[in-house]
C-alpha cells in the first residue's frame, strides 16, 4: 500500500502533429483520424457539428474565440480521466499519466448573437492566440502544435448547455489524443510525491512549512449550473478546502468557464504547485494546498478568509502561505481578506497578482486592497499591455456577427488581455508590471 | 486649459496617458519630440531656457512675489549651475522669471504669458526650479513643464521635495527629480535634472523612478523578469519569513483619507438619496455612462408610486453579472424599502433621483471628480444623507 501520493508523467515530446488515417503516435509525430475525432465528439447532442484543425508553429494562422486549452493527457494503467467531468468519478493524482508535450488543444467557441456577457467591448475575435509573431513570441501557445476544436452549438439549447459541452469536447479531445501514447516508453518522466500533512516534515523540520492558497474560482462572473470544475461539481460556493497538489495536476480540477488567463492547460501545469514540489526539502516544505472560490459577498468572503487562514495555520502547520487569484478586481478583495487573516494567525503571506488599474497611466489605481500587513506583492503584469498583431493568412474559430469590426485576419490592435498563453493568474510567466 | 477644472456636462476625463512602447519612449504626453531635430542635436549645443521664482531669479524675497513674467538673456543664478551640468551639449540662452504669487494667482493665464516668452527663444529643452518645498514655486514649475512639453513638444524637467503639491499634481506629466526640502543639494539635483533632460532630447529610454531618482509618473510597463512568478513569489515569502529585507514589486496605493461627515442628528427631517456604482441606467443608456473607465454619470428621475421597473432599466458594468439586478433593480437601488421607510417617517424624504455611474476598472482620479460632483448637487437640491450602493 502506498504511503503517500505518487503521481508520474511519461511523458511523450511530440515533434508534429497530422491528419492521419489512424490516430497514433510514430517517430514522435501525432497522427490523427480526423473524422474519427470529430464524430466521437459530435456524439454529444448538444453540438450540431464538430471541426477540428490543426495549427502549427510558425504558420501565418489565427486562433480566435479560444476559451481554453487542455494539454493531451490520459490516465494509463488505470486512474480516470477527468473525474466527474467525463462521466465516471474517480481518483486522479497517482499513478500514470501519459502526456503529449509540445501539443495543446484548443477549443473555439462559436458565439451566438445574444449570447453572455454582453459586455461592450468583448472584441468579435475573443480571445486569440497567434502561430506566428509577436503574439506567438510571447504566449506558451504559439510554440505548440494546436489541435483546435470548434463545436457548433445544436439549434435548441440554451448558452449555458453550450458552454459545459464545449469544455466537455475540449478535454474528451485532449484525452482521446494522449490515449495515443499509453502503450509507448515515454521519453522523459516526472514524478510528484508528496505525503500527508502528518507524515510530511520527518527529516525537513529545520525547513519553513509553506502552503499555497489556491483561489480557483472568481466568485465574480455567472456561474453555469452543472458546469464541471472539482471532480465534476460546480463548486461554485463551497467553503475553502484541502486538495493533494497532485489532483489538481491530474484533471480533479477544470477551470470555470470564464476565469481570465487560467486555463486547464496552466492547471495540469500548475506553475506555483510545480514551484514548491521543486524546492520542497530544499529550502521549504511544501505543506499543502488549499482551495478557495472568491466570492461577491462580504459575509461569504470573511467566512472563506477564516476558514482558509485555520486550515493553513492549524491544520497544515504552515509557516507561510503563497496566494493567488483568479478573475479580474473583485477577487482582490478576498484574497487581500485571506491574506490578512493569516497574517492575523502569525502566518506570513506572499501574493502574486496580474495589475488591472483602469489603464496603464493610472499605476496608482492598480490594486484594490491596502493592508500593512499584506506587504509582499509579485506582479504577474497587467493584461492591458497594447500589442498590435499582424495580418494572417488564416483564421480557425468563428468571428462573432457583432459587434462590427475590421476583418479578423487583418492587423489587430488589441492588448495581452485578449490574447491567450502570455499572462498567468498563477505565475507561469515572467511578466512584471514595473511602475515608472 | 486645466484638465482639473470640472466640466459642466459632467465628462470627467483626466488627460488620458499615452501608452509607453519599449522603442519610442520619447512619446510624452501624446507628442512626439521633434522627429528631425535629432540630427541637429549632434554637434550644435541644446538651446535651453531655465525657468525661475523671484527668489532664485535674484529680483528679491516674498515682497517681489507679485513679480511679473520678465526674461533675462543667460543664465541666472542656479541656472549657472545648469549651464555647467550641460557643459558643451547645452546653453542656456534665457532665463525666465516669474514671482510665485503672480504664478499661482493666475496660473493658466501666467502659463501662457512665461510660455510666450520661453517660445521666443525657441528652445530644445525647459528646465524649471528646482522648487524643494516651496509649494507655489513646485505647482509654477510644473505647470510650465507640462505646458512646454504639449505646446512645444520638448522635454522640460524640474525638481520638487516629496510633500511639494506641485509633485501630486505634475508627476504624471511631467519628470519631476526627488530633492530633499532645501536647497542644499541643488548641483546634484541639477544634474540629474540635466542629465534626464539630455536623454529625453536624445529619445533614450528614462530608467526606472527609483533608480533614476525621479517621482514615479504613474506608468504600468510590462517587462520579462528573469524568473517566473512563481518562482519570485515563493522567494519572496521565504524572505519575508527569515526575517531578511524585501522589495515587493507592488506598492500600496495611495488612496485618499477622508474624513466622513458627521452623522445625521435628525433622521426624520433628513432628505436621502441612493448613489451607485452599480451600472444601472435607464434602457438605451441615455446619457452614454461607459460600462469601464467610466467618465460621466446620470441622475434618474422615478415616481414615488413605481420605484423601479425592471423594463424601464439596463445595466452597463463590465465587472460583474447583472442577472439578479436586471430581474429587479431594487436589488442594486433599493427605491422601494426606502420608500417604506419614508412612509413610516423613519426618514424625513427619499430624493426622487438616483445617481449611477459604472465603477468597472476607473481611473481614480476620474471617479473622485466625479464624487465630488455629484456631492455638489445632492447637497445643492438639500440631500443631506446618501446611501451608497455597489456590486
Amino acid at each position: 500500500m502506498e504511503i503517500q501520493m505518487r503521481l508520474q508523467l511519461d511523458i511523450l515530446n511530440i515533434k508534429d502533429v497530422q491528419f492521419g488515417d489512424r490516430t497514433r503516435i510514430t517517430e514522435g509525430v501525432l497522427y490523427i483520424n480526423r473524422q474519427e475525432l470529430q464524430e466521437f465528439l459530435k456524439e454529444d447532442k448538444r453540438l450540431s457539428g464538430v471541426d477540428v484543425e490543426l495549427a502549427h508553429p510558425g504558420e501565418k494562422c489565427r486562433i480566435i474565440q479560444a476559451s481554453d486549452v487542455a494539454e493531451p493527457r490520459a490516465k494509463t494503467k488505470g486512474g480516470v480521466d477527468f473525474p466527474g467531468a467525463l462521466g465516471k468519478q474517480g481518483t486522479v493524482g497517482q499513478g500514470n499519466t501519459c502526456v503529449l508535450r509540445g501539443t495543446a488543444v484548443v477549443v473555439s467557441e462559436c458565439r451566438r448573437e445574444g449570447d453572455p456577457p454582453m459586455q461592450p467591448g468583448f472584441p468579435r475575435h475573443g480571445r486569440i492566440i497567434d502561430m506566428s509573431g509577436p503574439g506567438a513570441e510571447l504566449s506558451i501557445y504559439g510554440k505548440t502544435h494546436n489541435i483546435v476544436v470548434v463545436p457548433r452549438p445544436a439549434n435548441e439549447i440554451s448558452v449555458q448547455e453550450y458552454r459545459i459541452a464545449l469544455k466537455i469536447a475540449e478535454l474528451k479531445a485532449a484525452v482521446y489524443l494522449a490515449k495515443a501514447g499509453k502503450d509507448l516508453e515515454p521519453d522523459e518522466i516526472e514524478v510528484y510525491e508528496l505525503p500527508a500533512p502528518s507524515k510530511i516534515g520527518k527529516g525537513l523540520e529545520h525547513l519553513p512549512k509553506v502552503a499555497y492558497i489556491f483561489q480557483f474560482i472568481p466568485g465574480q462572473f455567472e456561474t453555469i449550473p452543472g458546469y464541471p470544475v472539482l471532480y465534476g461539481s460546480n463548486a461554485s460556493s463551497i467553503v475553502p478546502t484541502l486538495l493533494h497538489p497532485n489532483e489538481i495536476l491530474d484533471g480533479a480540477m477544470v477551470t470555470p468557464y470564464r476565469t481570465m488567463a487560467i486555463d486547464v492547460f496552466g492547471l495540469q501545469n500548475h506553475s506555483m504547485i510545480k514551484e514548491l514540489y521543486q524546492r520542497h526539502g530544499k529550502d521549504l516544505c511544501f505543506a499543502g494546498v488549499i482551495i478557495t472560490v472568491g466570492q461577491g459577498d462580504e459575509r461569504e468572503n470573511e467566512r472563506a478568509a477564516i476558514m482558509s487562514a485555520n486550515l493553513a495555520k492549524w491544520v497544515l502547520g504552515a509557516d507561510g502561505v503563497v496566494l493567488t487569484k483568479s478573475g479580474g478586481g473583485i477577487p482582490e478583495v478576498p484574497l487581500a481578506l485571506t491574506a490578512q487573516r493569516c497574517e492575523e494567525l502569525g502566518v506570513k503571506t506572499s501574493l502574486a497578482i496580474t495589475h488591472y488599474p483602469a489603464d496603464v497611466g493610472d499605476a496608482d489605481g492598480s490594486i484594490l486592497f491596502n493592508a500593512p500587513e499584506v506587504d509582499a506583492i509579485v506582479s504577474l503584469g497587467t493584461p492591458w499591455n497594447p500589442i498590435t498583431l499582424p495580418p494572417v493568412e488564416r483564421i480557425i474559430g468563428e468571428p462573432a456577427a457583432f459587434p462590427e469590426g475590421p476583418p479578423v485576419d487583418g492587423p489587430i490592435e488589441t492588448t495581452f488581455r485578449w490574447m491567450k498563453g502570455i499572462f498567468s493568474q498563477i505565475g507561469n510567466s515572467r511578466l512584471i508590471a514595473v511602475r515608472y | 486649459m486645466d484638465e482639473r477644472n470640472l466640466q459642466s456636462n459632467r465628462e470627467f476625463k483626466t488627460h488620458r496617458s499615452p501608452v509607453l512602447s519599449d522603442s519610442d519612449n520619447s512619446m510624452l504626453n501624446g507628442v512626439r519630440i521633434h522627429g528631425k531635430e535629432e540630427d541637429k542635436m549632434v554637434g550644435k549645443p541644446l538651446r535651453v531656457v531655465h525657468y525661475l521664482n523671484q527668489f532664485f531669479g535674484g529680483i528679491g524675497g516674498e515682497d517681489k512675489a507679485h513679480a511679473e513674467p520678465q526674461m533675462k538673456m543667460g543664465p541666472i543664478g542656479p541656472g549657472k549651475a545648469v549651464q555647467g551640468a550641460f557643459g558643451d551639449q547645452g546653453k542656456v540662452v534665457a532665463t525666465i522669471i516669474c514671482g510665485d504669487n503672480y504664478f499661482a494667482e493666475r496660473i493658466e493665464d501666467a502659463t501662457t504669458e512665461v510660455m510666450n516668452l520661453i517660445k521666443s527663444q525657441q528652445p530644445d529643452v525647459v528646465i524649471a526650479g528646482p522648487a524643494f518645498d516651496a509649494g507655489r514655486y513646485g505647482i509654477a514649475c510644473g505647470a510650465v513643464c507640462k505646458r512646454a512639453q504639449s505646446q512645444l513638444g520638448i522635454p522640460a524637467v524640474t525638481g520638487m521635495f516629496v510633500e511639494n503639491p506641485g509633485v501630486d499634481l505634475f508627476r504624471k506629466d511631467v519628470y519631476i527629480i526627488e530633492t530633499e526640502n532645501s536647497a542644499r543639494r541643488m548641483s546634484d539635483v541639477i544634474s540629474k535634472m540635466v542629465n534626464i533632460a539630455c536623454r529625453l532630447v536624445a529619445k533614450e529610454k528614462i530608467g526606472k523612478p527609483s533608480l533614476e531618482g525621479y517621482f514615479a509618473r504613474g506608468y504600468l510597463r510590462n517587462e520579462v523578469s528573469d524568473r517566473i512568478g512563481a518562482e519570485r513569489v515563493v522567494s519572496m515569502l521565504l524572505a519575508k519569513l527569515r526575517g531578511e529585507p524585501f522589495q515587493s514589486e507592488v506598492p500600496p496605493p495611495k488612496y485618499d483619507r477622508v474624513k466622513p461627515a458627521s452623522g445625521l442628528k435628525d433622521l426624520h427631517a433628513a432628505t436621502i438619496a441612493l448613489v451607485t456604482d452599480g451600472g444601472l441606467v435607464p434602457k438605451g443608456n441615455p446619457d452614454r455612462i461607459q460600462a469601464r473607465e467610466a467618465t460621466r454619470f446620470g441622475s434618474y428621475s422615478f415616481k414615488d408610486t413605481d420605484g423601479l421597473n425592471p423594463d424601464d432599466y439596463e445595466v452597463n458594468h463590465v465587472g460583474y453579472s447583472p442577472v439578479f439586478v436586471l430581474q429587479d433593480p431594487h436589488r442594486l437601488v433599493p427605491v422601494d424599502v426606502m420608500l417604506d421607510l419614508e412612509k413610516e417617517g423613519i426618514i424625513g424624504k427619499l430624493h426622487k433621483k438616483f445617481y449611477s455611474t459604472a465603477g468597472a476598472v476607473c481611473v481614480v482620479e476620474n471617479i473622485r471628480k466625479m464624487g465630488q460632483a455629484i456631492a455638489k448637487e445632492l447637497k445643492e437640491e438639500g440631500v443631506s444623507g446618501v446611501i451608497l450602493t455597489s456590486t
